[in-house]
């Protein structure tokens, strides 16, 4: 029953050193910052001004068009303004500010429990839109908007991805491990909405604890099955996730839908089940705070718009004799550098992790001349070959990297990164092909070093 | 957080593998030295020195350069230690020390560090020094010994009817270059492949295109021992794991390997069967290298999405085939050619020696025209093969007795001999020619055959000036005046400026003088 997808790698995982951090709760102390924009598409709107007193749950941004979505309050407190603020994508975006009073006083609806058989699909849809759940692993699509597929009836797998490849994380296993049986409530609540399709719950193999908790969870569920894939980066990007269970794979201008497929992540499989069972929009989720610089690597739960400087306090700060060279949003593959801590978590973050060393660094001291071994192309999930890609984005001819190589089906997942012995930034590369072909279809300049900074 | 420090920021990924192109390619050094190892312990201790100087050199080379042109220091990467290793395996064991100190400034300087260093180069830098070698160095790149005493390489033995024992060629325990432990290139190559550091592409395409181009027109056909002898020698499986698999000079695609493997296997065999050259791999992984580029040029392999859509459209008709059909292209015009070229050859082979046959004749006429048909009775043929073609005498330098013929007028009776000779001491190799002798011993004639001496200087030998100096004249041996103004019969004067092709050509005369009044004649 094991399997796993082409290409691929083996990062050390390092998940040793919070995967049995059973998760703690941790009460946001300062004020809380909401980014208008945290998911893929259109930034919320908010329907909060200065002076506003706000509840836990009560809504403070709408979704603005379909492809949006709104945002909650998780504390109580009054909004201290809304304005430009760092975020942890490295630059200042609109945000609300509320000043947390620390009562966390709910608003009246949240966590009234309501029974699925009372609900027609419509209003299971409706309500996680108004919990404002996206995406939590990391990709931050609106979750409404991909549960209304053109075709409801055509979807034949609801997949529950828990394979949590990336390096350090554990907050899914976490979850799986402590939550199984609502995970499953959650992934019952969405099959109902498509009523052709099995029940998949994809977890890697180094995470027996949580195979075993979730086998037993989904024991005696009808049409609810799980997959155990043999551990390999990056196993639980969406289109390998479709891959393993349909062996269909897709393009990047394809949906999951188009290949009968609903993915989501387990934290959001979750965040479906509090939103439609209890009535809880998304206000908190939990974060792995990881990573060698710091002291007590932890699985917190925290409330959204938390501080990430608290959750380093909350995790036993950095250790004694160690220097904090670099700070991720998310894993060290895919994760965001950011510059400062002090920026808000966010509906997509899944960990913080905290490292001592900063192996890029060194890569870029050690980086020879591409000596074409072809091992990039080896480990490519998708298929490509990035030693040509790269040379074409080195001379600018983005013409062939889109068209010749394929270059915009690149996931970014930066294996060939990872494996290249020479130390070439290919997916860095990638990364700024992809902005200036993007900039020039949308006939705009690319806005300056984001992508590359 | 609140003191101020800086974090790092930059693009992810944010960890990288252990993996270095100096791991890679230390890599490579250690699936070399099963071979390295087999060669010094059969060929001992120079085979070990070649190797030391080779490394040595190909490692100064390159530090040298990138001080000079104020290049970042390279060295670390160990890539000149893998050419220097790669370079001294196609080297005879018993080479001078100036062979391979040579052949490693040609390969990291001219053809590696000249077109920007690692990873620029578009030839093996090893096999374009051995081939700059071997055309530089023809005499010493071709000398074999082991233990002091020279001899043939197995596949010049096998190419001139001789057999040679299939075990002692896979251990490497013949007359080759210090890497032809077929064993030690086996263990290592595997090894390579299970670390990841070659593909199976690469070798598996070479060695089957080889082997079937061998079966198919080696003249062997399809036996085994014939063909495993073929593939132990000559570097084929050196080719096969360590030259042609050379990540720099090779596809980087899993198909693009497939086609260029084929090509050199196919190309080895050409030049081998057909090819007159002491080497062929050599050539051929070179050659291949300039396809690089070009293969690379193919369509780039389609990502899994668009496969899968294609199959998928295709499915219910029929199975796309999953040999790459560029490659069978590319295999079907090589198979092509090797047939034209060996119909070709086998057309004009017996033209070819009518040709030789003709001139052959012409000359006898030339140097003893009153005759009229030419003919070897037994005892002339006798006298000749009982010198088994070796040095005749002792005193005209490498000269050899070719043939001997007796001339007989319309009438048919005897006018002279004609008697062919080489000498080996020519300015630029052989100078072959027929000397007319009358009955009486006087020389009537020469002719040349051969003649490949400096134009201009050497060649002048051919001008009457000097070759007829032989003619009319009886003497028991001719004497080479260098001075000129020859008084006496059997003085003959120096061409200017080619006195070592003057006395060639003297001393051939002069032996086939010998030759006929001490066995002709009697």
């Amino acid at each position: 029953m094991s399997r796993t997808i082409k290409g691929g790698i083996h990062p050390p995982e390092h998940k040793e050193l919070s995967e049995n951090a059973s998760p703690r709760v941790y009460e946001a102390e300062g004020e809380l910052i909401y980014p208008l924009s945290q998911h893929i598409g259109r930034p919320a709107k908010p329907v909060v001004k200065k002076g506003d007193h706000v509840l836990v749950g009560q809504k403070i941004a709408d979704a603005d068009g379909f492809v949006s979505a709104c945002i909650c309050s998780s504390c109580s407190g009054i909004v201290k303004a809304v304005e430009k603020r760092r975020t942890n994508a490295g630059t200042y975006g609109e945000c609300i500010v509320i000043d947390n009073d620390g009562q966390f006083t709910e608003a009246p609806d949240y966590g009234r429990e309501v029974s699925c058989d009372d609900l027609t699909n419509e209003e299971i849809i409706g309500k996680i839109r108004d919990a404002g759940i996206i995406g939590m692993g990391g990709a931050g699509f609106p979750t409404a908007v991909k549960l209304m597929p053109k075709d409801p009836g055509a979807i034949r797998h609801v997949i529950v991805n828990g394979a949590e490849c990336e390096p350090y994380i554990t907050c899914d296993d976490q979850l799986m491990r402590t939550r199984a049986a609502d995970i499953v409530e959650g992934l019952q609540i969405v099959m109902r909405l498509f009523p052709h399709a099995e029940g998949v719950i994809l977890i890697e193999d180094n995470k027996p604890e949580a195979i075993a908790a979730m086998t037993a969870a989904a024991a005696g569920q009808e049409h609810v099955r799980v997959v155990v894939a043999r551990t390999k980066y990056p196993q639980g990007g969406e289109k390998s996730v479709i891959s393993l269970v349909t062996g269909i794979y897709t393009k990047v201008s394809e949906l999951p839908a188009e290949a009968g497929c609903i993915v989501d992540n387990v934290a959001t499989i979750l965040a479906i089940r509090n939103a439609v069972r209890f009535s809880k929009p998304l206000v908190r989720r939990m974060v792995t705070v990881t990573g060698d610089a710091v002291k007590t690597p932890s699985n917190l739960i925290v409330r959204i718009g938390t501080n990430a400087e608290e959750l380093v306090a909350a995790a036993g700060g950095i250790r004694e004799g160690v220097t904090l060279e670099k700070a991720l949003f998310g894993g060290p593959m895919m994760g965001v550098a950011v510059a400062d801590l002090s920026v808000p978590i966010q509906k997509g973050s899944n960990a913080l992790t905290l490292l001592a060393h900063d192996e890029a660094m060194d890569a870029q001291r050690e980086m020879t001349a591409c000596i074409r071994c072809g091992r990039c192309a080896r480990v490519c999930p998708m298929g490509l070959v990035p030693e040509m890609m790269a040379e074409a984005v080195e001379r600018k001819d983005y013409e062939s990297y889109e068209k010749k190589f394929y270059g915009l089906e690149c996931i970014q997942c930066g294996s060939c990164t990872f494996i290249c012995p020479a130390k070439r930034p290919l997916t860095q590369l990638f990364k700024i092909a992809k902005a200036e072909i993007m900039a020039k279809a949308a006939k705009k300049p690319v806005p300056s070093g984001k992508e590359d900074k | 957080m609140t003191e101020e420090k800086v974090l790092h920021v930059s693009s992810g990924p944010h960890v990288r593998s252990r993996l270095k192109t100096g791991s890679v390619m230390l890599g490579v050094i250690i699936s070399l030295m099963p071979a390295t190892i087999a060669g010094i312990w059969n060929f001992g201790p120079s085979a070990l020195y070649t190797v030391l100087a080779s490394v040595a050199v190909a490692v100064l080379t390159e530090y040298l350069f990138d001080r000079i042109a104020h290049k970042e220091n390279t060295v670390k990467d160990g890539s000149a230690v893998v050419t220097g290793i790669l370079l001294a395996l196609v080297l005879p064991s018993g080479t001078p020390l100036y062979i391979p100190v040579i052949g490693a400034v040609f390969a990291i300087l001219v053809v590696k560090c000249f077109f920007g260093g690692l990873g620029k180069n578009f030839m093996n830098p090893a096999l374009a020094a051995r081939c700059f070698l071997l055309i530089s160095f023809g005499t010493q790149m071709t000398r074999y010994e082991v233990d002091g005493v020279s001899g043939a390489t197995p596949l010049a033995t096998l190419a001139a009817g001789g057999n040679e024992s299939l075990l002692n060629m896979f251990l490497g325990r013949t007359n080759g270059v210090i890497g032809c432990s077929i064993l030690g290139l086996l263990i290592g190559g595997i090894f390579l492949w299970a670390m990841g550091g070659i593909t199976w592409q690469i070798p598996v395409s070479v060695l089957a295109s080889f082997t079937l181009f061998i079966a198919l027109f080696g003249g062997y056909g399809f036996s085994p021992v014939r063909l495993l002898q073929q593939i132990c020698g000559g570097g084929i499986v050196m080719a096969a794991f360590f030259m042609a698999t050379d990540p720099v000079t090779s596809p980087v695609t899993g198909r693009g390997q497939l086609i260029y493997g084929c090509l050199v296997g196919i190309l080895s065999g050409l030049f081998r069967v057909y090819g007159s050259s002491a080497d062929s791999v050599s050539y051929a992984v070179i050659i291949s290298n300039l396809f690089t580029p070009l293969i690379d040029l193919m369509p780039a392999p389609k990502p899994y999405a668009y496969r899968k859509r294609q199959a998928a459209k295709e499915a219910g008709q029929k199975k796309p085939s999953r040999f790459p059909k560029p490659a069978l292209i590319l295999c079907a015009i090589t198979l092509i050619a090797g047939l034209l070229l060996s119909t070709v050859y086998g057309m004009t082979k017996a033209q070819i020696a009518l040709k030789q046959e003709e001139e052959k004749t012409a000359s006898y006429r030339e140097v003893l025209p009153d005759a009229e048909k030419f003919s070897a009775g037994s005892d002339l043929k006798s006298a000749v093969s009982a010198l088994d073609g070796k040095t005749y005498g002792t005193s005209f330098g490498k000269v050899t007795i070719d043939g001997a013929v007796e001339g007989k007028d319309s009438s048919g009776s005897a006018v002279g001999y004609v008697i062919a000779v080489t000498s080996g001491d020519g300015f630029n190799g052989d100078i072959s020619l027929s000397v007319g002798i009358l009955k009486d011993g006087t020389v009537n004639g020469i002719s040349f055959t051969t003649l490949n001496e400096t134009a201009g200087m050497g060649m002048k030998a051919e001008e009457p000036t000097f070759k007829d100096q032989f003619a009319g004249k009886n003497v028991d041996a001719f004497v080479l005046n260098k001075q000129g103004g020859s008084t006496e019969d059997n003085q003959i004067d120096s061409i200017s400026g080619a006195s070592i092709t003057s006395g060639a050509v003297v001393n051939a005369v002069n032996a086939a003088v010998d030759f006929y009044r001490n066995q002709i004649a009697k």
